[in-house]
């Protein structure tokens, strides 16, 4: 049992917080810069890979060798385009896919007969792992951007649907009792009641389904594997292998996806400003 | 009481055979190339053959297969060769989705009571584990490769990675949010450490917990395919690819019918999981509401 001012009921302040989140962070870079030091020299860096050894690896790369990749990575300008180019495929996937999901997840959470005669689709593509669509996509819609955002699409669609029915099933039906009875169309009372209230569902299925997204791309951009795009570097990166190269595309993929989410929790907060929060 | 899911149950059966009826039609139509849209007939074929696996061929099939030669693609033809069958195949990957969870859940339950229950935990952890859960598990695959090899280790890290990034949030709300009347009602009765934690933390943070585990069984099973599409030599994301080094895969041709084959085994096998979780979840919080 944690003792009595540590735990939940009170706790310290934002300030308290904020040194405590700032040093762990940092003890974490500062435990990496070690292991990386020691490493050096020590780790192997001859490795074999089942079918072939690879020569060179620095397992552990020590901060001076992140920062000349860095550097390379942004004067060469492929860090910049792979990250212009994988987030645009992302957002257009979560703006097609959203979309798509809303608008169906809102008919079934309306229409009951909606609602069964989707649910077998829904449960069939909610238990297909997205991946799996991908030699399909290919083939359908060809090697090129068009299978990479519906891949996303799809799996963004997936999650937004049942968050929007959700959404829609959450509202009590009092409401809209209430509504009818002092006389609102079914119009107002959908924009005023319904929309309102399914909004937090709708958000956080979108977080998800943007955490999804990004865990789709890295594969999606295998297809047409091309440059710029932060998947195939990523690959290119682990064909050599060349371990700098990777932890700077997975370090910003990670700031990437972080940033993301902070700004769909920022947008969730502004538009959801009405409600009374107790957290 | 009864005629909601007679009502159900026909409209959702009827949409399903619409679109499989629909879809035989077209694919029927020669309006499609076969290697593009295989028709029904010839995904029920690459079914039975994947079933059935790998037998010497007698001379009898000679005639029956030379009529399903468009068919009968290299992808299948690839397969079989390598011995692999669709159950095998699943097999395969459903132990490695329970070695995630097993494995996973414990770890990301453990994380996230730890940060829900301590305050000091939680400011130190959180950042950190924000920082992680942020990095997609299949990103890092090539990373792990190097430091275990290709072998079996790097294809599970990613899984019990995802699956214990996903079960974190549940726990950390689940005990975060149990009202904290409950917590110090039961304190001042002279409830203690475990019996805190059996009596009022666990059911309370039980039905957030059971519904997270159903979350994470969906997505150990992306990842375990994903994992499987980029660095497998079995399982059911080496079936729906077509088998290779990884490397290569980018160029191999699928046949669609062994992909349709394979997602709908994939949907059924995880439906069925969900299933099992989902009757789990009803008998073990019963006693909600």
């Amino acid at each position: 049992m944690p003792p009595k001012k540590d735990n939940f009921f009170s706790g310290p302040g934002i300030r308290t917080r904020t040194a405590r989140a700032l040093l762990s962070v940092g003890a974490l870079a500062v435990v990496y810069g070690i292991a990386s030091e020691i490493g050096r020299g020590r780790l192997p860096d001859r490795i074999w890979l089942g079918t072939h050894y690879v020569e060179n690896v620095q397992l552990l790369p020590p901060y001076p060798s992140l920062a000349e990749e860095t550097t390379f990575l942004l004067e060469s300008g492929i860090l910049t385009s792979s990250i212009a180019v994988s987030a645009g495929r992302v957002l257009l996937g979560l703006l097609l896919g959203g979309a798509f999901g809303i608008l169906l997840g809102i008919a079934t959470g309306r229409a009951t007969r909606a609602e069964y005669l989707a649910d077998p689709w829904v449960t069939f593509f909610r238990f297909t792992p997205a991946l799996a669509l991908l030699p399909l996509f290919v083939l359908w819609f060809g090697y090129g951007e068009g299978s990479k955002v519906l891949l996303i699409a799809t799996s963004v669609a997936v999650v937004t649907i049942l968050g929007a029915h959700q959404g829609v099933r959450s509202v009590p039906r009092v409401y809209l009792d209430a509504a009818a009875a002092l006389g609102a169309s079914p119009g107002l009372a959908f924009r005023k009641i319904v929309l309102p209230a399914a909004l937090p569902h709708i958000f956080a299925s979108l977080r998800i389904g943007l955490g999804l997204a990004w865990v789709t791309i890295v594969v999606a951009e295998l297809i047409d594997a091309r440059m710029p795009s932060l998947g195939y570097l990523l690959t290119l990166a682990g064909a050599y292998p060349r371990v700098p190269t990777m932890v700077v595309g997975i370090a910003t993929i990670g700031a990437l996806v972080l940033a993301f989410d902070l700004l769909a929790l920022w947008v969730h907060a502004r538009a959801t400003r009405w409600m009374r929060r107790t957290a | 009481m009864r005629r909601v899911p007679t009502q159900r149950f026909v409209l959702g059966f009827a949409s399903l055979a619409a679109m499989v009826l629909a879809y035989t039609v077209l694919s029927n139509a020669h309006l499609f190339r076969p290697e593009v849209v295989p028709p029904t007939q010839e995904i029920a074929v690459a079914f039975t053959e994947l079933v059935v696996g790998a037998r010497p061929p007698p001379v009898t099939e000679g005639d029956m297969h030379a009529g399903h030669h468009g068919h009968s693609s290299a992808h299948v033809g690839t397969l079989l060769q390598q011995g692999v069958t669709l159950q095998d195949s699943l097999a395969i990957t459903a132990a490695r989705v329970l070695f995630g969870l097993a494995a996973g859940v414990p770890l990301g339950v453990l994380l996230g009571v730890l940060m829900g229950w301590s305050r000091r935990a939680d400011d130190y952890l959180h950042p950190l584990y924000v920082l992680l859960r942020s990095v997609p598990p299949l990103a890092l695959i090539t990373y792990v490769m190097l430091w275990l090899g290709h072998g079996e280790a790097h294809r599970l890290i990613p899984i019990v990675y995802a699956v214990a990034a996903t079960m974190v949030i549940p726990a950390y709300h689940g005990v975060r949010d149990v009202l904290v009347t409950y917590v110090v009602a039961a304190r001042s009765l002279g409830a203690r450490r475990w019996l805190l934690v059996r009596k009022v933390l666990l059911p309370a943070a039980g039905p957030a917990l059971l519904a997270g585990l159903r979350y994470a069984v969906a997505i150990a099973w992306m990842t375990a395919v994903g994992a499987e599409m980029l660095m497998s030599e079995n399982g059911m994301g080496n079936l729906i690819v077509g088998g290779g080094l990884w490397a290569s895969r980018t160029q191999t041709k699928a046949d669609p019918a062994v992909v349709i084959v394979g997602i709908v085994t994939l949907a059924a096998a995880g439906w069925a999981m969900d299933a099992l979780a989902r009757s789990a979840t009803a008998r073990l919080t019963r006693w909600v509401r």
